[in-house]
């Protein structure tokens, strides 16, 4: 029991993960219908940029715990102008064109690019990411948890409620809403919807790399570690439905776990194999998401 | 012009072995022909259907995993092995595109890519079947000893090796010869119409009972199997294989491959198989590199000093790619390794192509040719299509119960969160009838025409068509059992000719398979015909026969309104629904259109009007019901309609007629 205990708790962290890059997808769908098949990329960017901040931060003799917060509003700044970046070379032109081929394609090609700029800067190897928090592992009723992993969930569900809170009571926010809802008639009204589309783009972008900053002191850092993290949270994205804020918490929350379920009772081998099953068999059965709501079709 | 390049093509084929000799390039001719057979293939989906795959390096590799598994633990040679491999990956097509297509939206792309990540990992993990990350070895095939004539006709060198590759690559030719014919026939039949019209407009594909779904899924499995057969020819070519052969940077290769050479064509995809296939040795020699990039930015600036002494006013605008073009070259000068930098210069291939090569090098080839020789824009149609009106109708008339209602509505709502769109709303159609619904706008009659055809499911009620339940069918099955439709905003297959627009409301006379178009059989070649016969009829009887091979978006707004309804009767319906057939019209149209009515309800067609031109409203129709809010509020004759109080008050306002 304890051992199915341990495996659910750490599976929690890891999927928390999976729903914060998600909500990154669905930050950008719902102003634009796009989404940047490169945010594995934007997360490992933000991880590396993090890495370097907070090597130079232990440097100017602070510690670790400082310099990782001190770190946070770098690595924030720097995801923004990512997403800006990504929207305005890649994006863009493709929205004006109305040319799904193109996005997909510019997004994929921007995350190849970003990935070998990055293999040229940081190296090849996997790099170790100082951890803020104690790294021993605390014991609760026999299930060992390490502190990192409940800064993670504490810290995606705070990122995902700050935006949340952001889009509900600011005016930008409510523009990112408006056009959500309807982009001509936002745009009919005077907002500028280009403005809130790379908007939410920088705020895509800003959520991935802060979950890389949150995730890289339980994993090492380096140019690959974007890939299957994004690829994941494409399934979470699609399992909780490309519409709802608490699905990709609760579909993350299934994955991470179903994961680390499968990593310890059939083989760490197959263990990102059930994320393509429950995509598939979500799409099957309730192609919305599990929490997402039926789009109306308008004639 | 086809058959010219058909046999300068075969004949290139024949000749090739015998040019190149060495056994290097000979490779490189078998593997740009397997390349190309995945990028025809890719083409299908995304290039016809539009939708991306990310997936099909991994499809490829399932092919090629297929041979492999059955010769390393079954011993099972090449033969057997082709069938197999187009059977197992077309199936995995099936299993990845009837979820993933359900949707509209980027969610192919989402599932292949996963896909293809998972491919991976499974190959590798599952040692026992694939032999893991080792890889299986293969032995090119032998398929006709022809050692013992090497004497008498020695037509080129006769070893055993040498016979081996030449055999190899003749059995390639044919291969992608075959998916040349096969695709070229698929795209030219019902399925490559439904192909495009579903692209144009989805919802009046649907509505024709050509369903989006099940199309774009065929396309899918046909691009997966041929992704299987190249992949089979794969690892008998390559004589090794291993899981990262089937990369993700594979997939997005070959979606660069089809982007670049020019979608929706035979020739693009082939040049861009060319391509990929050269771009590995292009990006691992500096000096090569060098010198295509000076090449490519002395073509931009050559061309952009052509549009400044044209005065071509996109000039300036041009200057943009082309000072890209100069910048890259410098760049390649600059640069020390390539091969640290490969991907990134992968990356702003794709970014390049995706911006200022939309169309492909095919497409921007024909542009300028089409501006030097614009004759070779004009096709050559055989003038010897006549339309007839007697052709124009099902070979009988629409059988329905006389007595019964057609069409009855029983307490239908329509609920969109908070706004009721139909309210408890009742309707009876009685067959052979023309029947109006009037009412302001927002009452709820277009809303009655999206529940009627299946594009909304109402909330509750019940609707029967001919005593059978229709709410909650789909859109095409509802077309199949004889609604046909209109749309209030036109919905047209623009990029489709006339012709092939009242072709595509045919789609349901259509029996041939897949494999009679495949095959040409007379069943297919028969249908094609009797199809092209009733489509012009039917042209005809709405007078746009001597369009009949003009694109649809170029007609003028009235016309489309008459092309909607003559290819809604394409689809022998028993019940034709007309959203606002006079919108728009002209007042000579207004009394074509009026006539056409009539005569589709003399031969027995029950037709829903929605007009707001009360004058057509109220001189054909039978009966007419008033809609408003949601609610009908009156029902008749179209005399007592116009006196109805109720009626004059929703149309006039005011409550003073209530109490006067």
């Amino acid at each position: 029991m304890s051992i199915l205990m341990q495996l659910v708790v750490s599976g929690m962290a890891v999927g928390m993960i999976y729903g914060v890059i998600a909500f990154g997808y669905q930050l950008t769908f719902a102003t634009s219908k796009t989404l940047n098949f490169g945010q594995g990329e934007a997360l490992m960017l933000g991880a590396l940029v993090g890495l370097t901040a907070i090597n130079f931060l232990i440097g100017q003799s602070l510690g670790t715990f400082w310099a990782y917060l001190l770190m946070l509003p770098i690595v924030l700044a720097f995801g923004a102008l990512q997403g800006t970046v990504v929207e305005w070379l890649g994006v863009r032109q493709a929205i004006k064109t109305k040319s799904e081929a193109g996005w997909i394609m510019a997004t994929i090609a921007l995350g190849i690019i970003f990935k070998n700029v990055a293999e040229n800067v940081w190296g090849r190897d996997a790099l170790k990411f100082p951890s803020p928090l104690p790294e021993a592992s605390l014991s609760f009723w026999g299930v060992r948890i390490q502190p990192m992993e409940i800064a993670i969930v504490i810290g995606a569900i705070g990122m995902m409620l700050a935006v949340e809170f952001f889009n509900r009571r600011t005016v930008v926010g409510k523009a990112v809403v408006a056009t959500a809802n309807d982009r001509d008639a936002a745009g009919l009204m005077g907002i500028n919807t280009a403005k809130v589309i790379t908007f939410s783009y920088a705020l895509s972008s800003m959520t991935a790399a802060f979950a890389g900053v949150l995730v890289a002191p339980v994993t090492l850092t380096g140019a690959t570690m974007g890939a299957v993290l994004g690829l994941k949270a494409f399934a979470v994205a699609i399992i909780g439905g490309l519409s709802s804020g608490l699905g990709v918490v609760v579909g993350g929350l299934i994955l991470g776990v179903t994961e680390t379920l499968t990593g310890y009772y059939i083989s760490t081998g197959y263990k990102d194999v059930p994320g393509l099953v429950l995509l598939l068999l979500v799409l099957s059965l309730r192609p919305s998401g599990l929490f997402g709501k039926a789009t109306i079709k308008k004639v | 012009m086809h058959r010219i390049l058909w046999t300068l093509g075969l004949l290139a084929l024949v000749v090739c072995p015998f040019v190149v000799t060495s056994p290097y390039y000979l490779h490189l001719l078998v593997t740009i022909a397997i390349f190309a057979i995945v990028t025809l293939g890719l083409d299908v989906v995304f290039g016809y259907t539009g939708e991306v795959s990310v997936g099909h390096a991994s499809l490829l590799g399932i092919g090629a995993y297929t041979a492999g598994v059955l010769a390393f633990q079954f011993n099972i040679g090449f033969w057997p092995a082709l069938p197999i491999g187009i059977i197992v990956t077309a199936l995995f097509g099936v299993l990845l595109a009837l979820p993933a297509l359900r949707v509209t939206g980027p969610y192919l792309a989402m599932v292949t890519l996963a896909f293809g990540t998972i491919v991976q990992i499974l190959i590798n993990e599952m040692v026992d079947v694939t032999n893991g990350p080792l890889g299986i070895k293969f032995s090119t095939p032998l398929f006709i000893d022809l050692r013992q004539y090497a004497d008498t006709v020695p037509l080129f060198d006769m070893s055993l090796k040498r016979m081996k590759e030449v055999e190899y690559f003749y059995v390639t030719g044919i291969a992608l010869a075959l998916t040349i014919l096969v695709i070229n026939r698929v795209l030219a039949s019902h399925f490559g119409r439904a192909f495009e019209a579903l692209r144009d407009s989805p919802i009046a594909s649907d509505c024709m009972g050509v369903s989006v779904y099940k199309h774009k899924v065929i396309a899918f499995v046909l691009s997966a199997g041929l992704a299987g057969l190249a992949g089979v020819l794969f690892a008998y070519s390559e004589q090794y294989i291993a899981p990262n052969n089937f990369s993700f940077e594979l997939s997005v290769q070959l979606l660069l491959a089809v982007t670049m050479g020019g979608r929706k064509s035979r020739l693009g995809p082939i040049l861009g198989a060319v391509i990929i296939v050269f771009l590995p040795n292009l990006l691992a020699d500096i000096a090569l590199f060098r010198i295509a990039a000076a090449i490519i930015a002395g073509i931009a600036v050559v061309s952009s000093l052509v549009m400044f002494v044209r005065q071509d006013e996109n000039r300036y605008r041009n200057l943009v790619p082309v000072g890209l073009c100069v910048a890259f070259f410098a760049f390649s000068l600059f640069l020390q390794k390539i091969t640290d930098y490969k991907l990134s210069v992968f990356g702003m291939m794709i970014l390049f192509v995706v911006y200022y090569l939309p169309d492909g090098i095919v497409g921007f080839l024909r542009k300028i040719l089409l501006d030097l020789v614009p004759a070779l824009g004009r096709q050559r149609h055989s003038d010897d299509l006549h339309g007839d009106d007697a052709d124009a109708w099902a070979a009988s008339p629409p059988q329905v119960q006389k007595d019964a209602p057609l069409l009855s509505v029983d307490q239908a709502v329509m609920q969109f969160g908070g706004l009721r769109a139909l309210d408890r709303v009742d309707l009876r159609v009685r067959p052979g009838t023309i029947h109006g619904l009037i009412g302001p706008n927002g009452s709820g009659k277009s809303t009655m025409m999206n529940v009627l055809t299946g594009i909304y499911i109402p909330t509750s009620g019940q609707i029967a068509f001919e005593g059978q339940a229709i709410a909650g069918l789909k859109s095409p099955e509802i077309a199949l059992r004889g609604i046909a439709r209109t749309f209030q905003n036109v919905q047209l297959f623009g990029e489709l000719t006339l012709l092939e627009n009242v072709m595509v409301g045919l789609h349901h006379t259509y029996r041939s398979g897949f494999f009679d178009v495949a095959l040409s059989t007379a069943l297919s070649r028969g249908e094609e015909a009797r199809a092209t016969q009733r489509a012009i009829s039917i042209l005809h009887f709405v007078g746009l026969d001597h369009l009949a091979h003009e694109e649809a978006r170029n007609l003028p707004y009235g016309k489309q309104r008459l092309l909607e309804i003559g290819r809604a009767l394409a689809l022998d319906p028993k019940l034709l629904l007309l959203d606002e057939p006079a919108a728009g019209l002209t007042a000579p149209d207004i009394a074509e259109l009026v006539q056409i009515i009539r005569k589709i309800k003399d031969h027995g067609i029950t037709v829903i009007l929605i007009e707001h031109h009360m004058d057509v409203v109220m001189s054909i129709c039978d009966a007419v019901t008033v809609f408003d809010f949601g609610q009908k509020i009156a029902e008749g004759r179209p005399a007592d309609i116009q006196n109805d109080l109720r009626v004059i008050e929703a149309y006039l306002g005011g409550t003073a007629v209530g109490t006067a």
